[in-house]
């Protein structure tokens, strides 16, 4: 099983993460009344970029990208994918820790490169990440409190028993938290302050062309799926619903469909979250740190205490 | 048999190397490298051995003993080998300057003092080897003179504070038990009061709370660091701070013993809790004052206060996994903030003395071997998988969420997150970014100061990979304070409630990466391009002057500035400022003329008179 999943996770995160970036541009160009590229587009610039001229600032910008690829693949191995995990060692901490390293590789390479630009979008990055990471940490927290257990495939398990985290009374604010910085994780509208493309040319992604920009898309992409499902496998379940695969447990069918509903429960997640920040336009770094310092922190804080409190 | 070789050599290794650099500096630099080799070759042999030697019988009637147990070893170690490293850089970093027979003569002294300390088995010769090691920080740290002596004034008055109140709980306790020897008190500890011993734990807590700058004691620290030589700044952050950290578990767990301790006061007001929620704070606030600095020494000072708050609160919870995670963490510490201070002071010997980091950049060109050791330092720092601070920071993060403290665990997360702010911003400013011109033909870095931050490097990965390697030490220390052991292997560790492989993760990254190593070779390849070759969105590049380093999170500072103030040190400075204004009114009173003097005297005369014509009081 284990070995199984080690060659289906980063394969089907790596298509479902480029899938779901096509959706984001469609359902954006569709909410602004434009048509809209075709779904597979990021696939196909994938695919073409590795055949593009690049260039490069010598080893450590291609160190730096290769790092952030494969710490980005390494992160998938620990995700529960339905049933699939390939690596539980060291829980929800690692798993934290490993998800510090996809950005940090990036920003090695984009600071390698010596373009000024790149640099202003490193700087934002971390900043972002640093607003966001507050109240993440507290709805990490108040989960792994509640659950007391550090391991992410023991989250989902006491999910299936219990039922999902997002309906019960005490995870219910740690979980409006998570959706609300969900758009800071992932990157997108309003939030959009890293790459910015009218202000600081792309910011990191600047220097990038060819098969750089190729691995940055990917890694963009597992950051994607990493981010949706983090929030269905630690507030929605993982791959279970309501016990409906109770009676079929064990079989491959269970797994199979295991792995669907997860996916259809991320998709799920991305459409509502689409709906909500496509209207918005971009923040500027220090509203975006207000902001995220103030109402999910908060929720996040009040969340915690609650946990707290119930134990 | 060995003990006493030991502390002869530390210590005569000194006094030699002194008067050899008279004679001729080639010998007095062969006789340091070697006597501290020397020291780690011994330490090395004594592994896993318990012994005592009476050092001196009639001290004032009291024996003066040094033992050796798993925790000394551990430490000595840990003392020995990094400072022989720091040994061998200076013998580069320090030529060609002046007093460089001093130098290495205060360098190899407090190396001995520390070994003293670690090894001294009753409190009377722990005290003379903590002043020795105070007074020849003292010294040290003002070595540069100018800036550096304020800086050294302030370490000085703080550490004497810290001082007495050891010399008053040492007065107390020799005063209660009529002994001095450690293990005889720890011993008669069982019969005092609760209320004697949270003194006791208090007035050490000064001591050690001031040595390990666990705030709001910390204020020495920061220009201390930032002032002594890099050789120098790397020992005391390194090991000679976390001489606090040992005095903490020597007064915690071997004199007052683990029960007492974690059972001082109730609840929330209870001395363990307490001392935890210091180490919270100590954490969080410095790792963001270190956002802020522009000096890229006192950035890594402000780092050295945060992270000693990690060790404090992994020791303060009290439970085998987090007293694990704290001691395990003062090593690592150890190791990666001397290896990034190794790196910075390559950086100010090519550059002849610049550590601003808002005039520096792209130096990864010119000196590979301090990049690599400034990058996987601060891996370390922030505790990255695969470095070693990442192992003991798991362990304190484990135990904070499963002991149900999840403020204090957020607090700890809290503390990594914004580390990794200021290192990015102290690798890019350094090392990342365009190499200004000023600095193309910069000098390069010697043999000597190449050497330590390799070992260094590679230690920071092996710990990272291999984990078992201190941890089976560490375990050995914890089961001799009469804990549970924990269940250790090399790769890592196991318990029912979650286990850290870290083989398991290497192997993956390493597997994976290779992959998309191949896949990125296989590609068309991508042509070099130098580093003025920049899109800029068709904006015109003015060469030289295009590099995004002042102010590198400037939105932030708008924001936090304001609130990220070091106030404990203005109070200390009005304090100290009011001192002196008392003092120098109480000296008008000493005018040095007899004749006010006998004024004086006949005005206390008249007084008394008067008050008994009046009262008649006698």
């Amino acid at each position: 099983m284990k070995i199984l999943s080690i060659f289906i996770s980063p394969l089907l995160a790596l298509t479902i993460g480029l899938l779901f970036l096509g959706i984001s541009r469609k359902i954006t160009a569709r909410i602004h009344w434009r048509y809209g590229p075709p779904v597979i587009q990021p696939l196909i610039d994938v695919i073409r970029s590795f055949s593009q001229k690049s260039i490069s600032h010598g080893p450590f910008f291609d160190f730096g990208i290769i790092l952030s690829l494969t710490s980005s693949i390494v992160l998938i191995f620990f995700l529960p994918i339905g049933n699939f995990y390939a690596m539980t060692s060291g829980g929800l901490i690692a798993f934290l820790y490993l998800m510090l390293l996809g950005p940090f590789g990036i920003a090695l390479s984009s600071a390698a490169s010596g373009n000024p630009n790149s640099s202003i979008g490193v700087s934002r990055k971390f900043l972002l990440a640093l607003a966001y990471e507050v109240p993440l940490l507290l709805v990490l927290l108040a989960v792994m409190t509640h659950f007391n257990t550090i391991s992410l495939v023991e989250i989902v398990n006491i999910q299936a028993s219990t039922g999902m985290a997002f309906c019960s009374w005490a995870l219910i604010l740690p979980g409006v938290a998570y959706f609300l910085i969900l758009p800071a994780i992932l990157g997108v509208r309003p939030f959009e302050i890293v790459s910015a493309p009218q202000e600081i040319s792309s910011g990191p992604v600047a220097e990038f062309g060819g098969k750089h920009l190729a691995f940055y898309t990917l890694q963009h992409a597992l950051q994607l799926f990493v981010g949706l499902a983090l929030f269905v496998d630690i507030f929605l379940g993982g791959g279970t619903l309501f016990g409906l695969l109770n009676p079929i447990a064990g079989t491959v069918w269970a797994l199979i469909l295991g792995v669907i509903i997860f996916l259809i429960k991320m998709l799920i997640v991305l459409i509502i979250g689409l709906f909500i920040n496509a209207v918005f336009p971009r923040f500027r770094i220090e509203q975006a740190m207000q902001y995220l310092w103030k109402w999910p922190t908060l929720i996040a804080f009040i969340g915690l205490v609650i946990v707290v409190l119930i134990n | 048999m060995s003990l006493e070789i030991l502390i002869s050599v530390a210590f005569g290794g000194a006094f030699l190397t002194y008067f050899a650099g008279k004679i001729s500096s080639k010998l007095r630099d062969i006789l340091a490298v070697f006597f501290s080799l020397a020291l780690v070759v011994i330490v090395s042999y004594l592994y896993k051995v318990e012994t005592k030697f009476l050092l001196y019988n009639e001290f004032f009637g009291l024996p003066l003993v040094i033992r050796l147990n798993p925790m000394a070893w551990f430490f000595a170690i840990a003392i020995v080998s990094l400072s022989a490293l720091a040994v061998i850089y200076s013998l580069s970093y320090m030529k060609h300057r002046e007093r460089t027979d001093y130098y290495y003569f205060m360098l190899l002294l407090i190396n001995a003092a520390m070994l003293a300390i670690v090894l001294s088995g009753d409190l009377v010769s722990f005290f003379i080897s903590w002043e020795i090691m105070s007074w020849s920080t003292f010294l040290l740290i003002s070595y540069n003179r100018n800036g550096a002596l304020p800086a050294g004034i302030k370490y000085i008055v703080m550490s004497l504070i810290g001082s007495m109140c050891m010399l008053v709980g040492i007065l107390s306790i020799y005063t209660s038990f009529h002994t001095v020897n450690i293990s005889e008190i720890a011993n008669h500890m069982a019969t005092a009061s609760s209320t004697y011993k949270l003194f006791l734990l208090v007035i050490f807590s000064i001591t050690f709370g001031i040595k390990n700058a666990v705030m709001p004691l910390h204020t020495w620290l920061p220009d201390a660091y930032a002032e002594s030589p890099s050789p120098f700044s790397a020992v005391l952050s390194g090991m000679l701070t976390r001489m606090g950290i040992f005095g903490f578990l020597l007064i915690m767990f071997v004199i007052v013993g683990a029960e007492n301790t974690l059972y001082v006061g109730k609840g929330f007001f209870s001395y363990h809790s307490i001392l935890a929620w210091l180490g919270a704070i100590t954490i969080v606030i410095p790792t963001f004052i270190a956002m802020l600095q522009n000096d890229a020494k006192k950035l890594l000072a402000w780092h050295g206060i945060g992270q000693g708050g990690y060790m404090i609160v992994g020791i303060a919870f009290g439970t085998s996994l987090g007293l694990a995670g704290g001691i395990f963490h003062t090593l690592n510490h150890a190791i990666y903030i001397i290896l990034l201070f190794l790196s910075v002071g390559a950086i100010e010997y090519s550059t002849n003395g610049l550590r601003d980091l808002n005039s520096l950049g792209g130096l990864f060109k010119k000196m590979p071997v301090a990049f690599l050791g400034g990058l996987l330092g601060i891996c370390g720092l922030i505790g990255i998988p695969l470095t070693n601070g990442f192992v003991s920071k798991w362990l304190i993060y484990k135990t904070l969420i499963l002991g149900k403290a999840p403020f204090l665990a957020f607090a700890a997360l809290l503390g990594t997150w914004g580390t990794i702010l200021s290192v990015f911003k102290f690798l890019h400013n350094l090392f990342l970014g365009q190499l200004p011109r000023e600095h193309q033909n910069i000098k390069k870095t010697p043999l000597t100061m190449q050497i330590p931050i390799v070992i260094l490097s590679l230690t920071i990965l092996l710990f990272g990979i291999l984990p078992g390697l201190p941890l089976k030490v560490i375990n050995s220390i914890i089961v001799s304070y009469g804990f549970n052991s924990l269940n250790i292997s090399i790769w890592g560790i196991s318990s029912e409630t979650g286990t850290l492989n870290m083989i398991n993760i290497f192997t993956a990254l390493l597997v994976v990466g290779s992959i998309f190593w191949f896949i990125f070779r296989a590609a068309r390849k991508s042509t070099t391009v130098d580093q003025y070759d920049n899109y800029a969105a068709g904006a015109a590049i003015p060469k030289d002057k295009y590099n995004y380093t002042v102010e590198f999170y400037a939105p932030f500072y708008r924001m936090a500035s304001p609130f990220l103030k070091d106030i404990f040190d203005v109070l200390y400075q009005k304090i100290a400022q009011f001192t002196e204004f008392l003092c120098d009114t109480i000296r008008k009173i000493y005018t040095g003329y007899i004749g006010d003097y006998v004024l004086y005297i006949i005005l206390f005369l008249a007084f008394l008179i008067s008050a008994q014509l009046k009262w008649s009081v006698f």
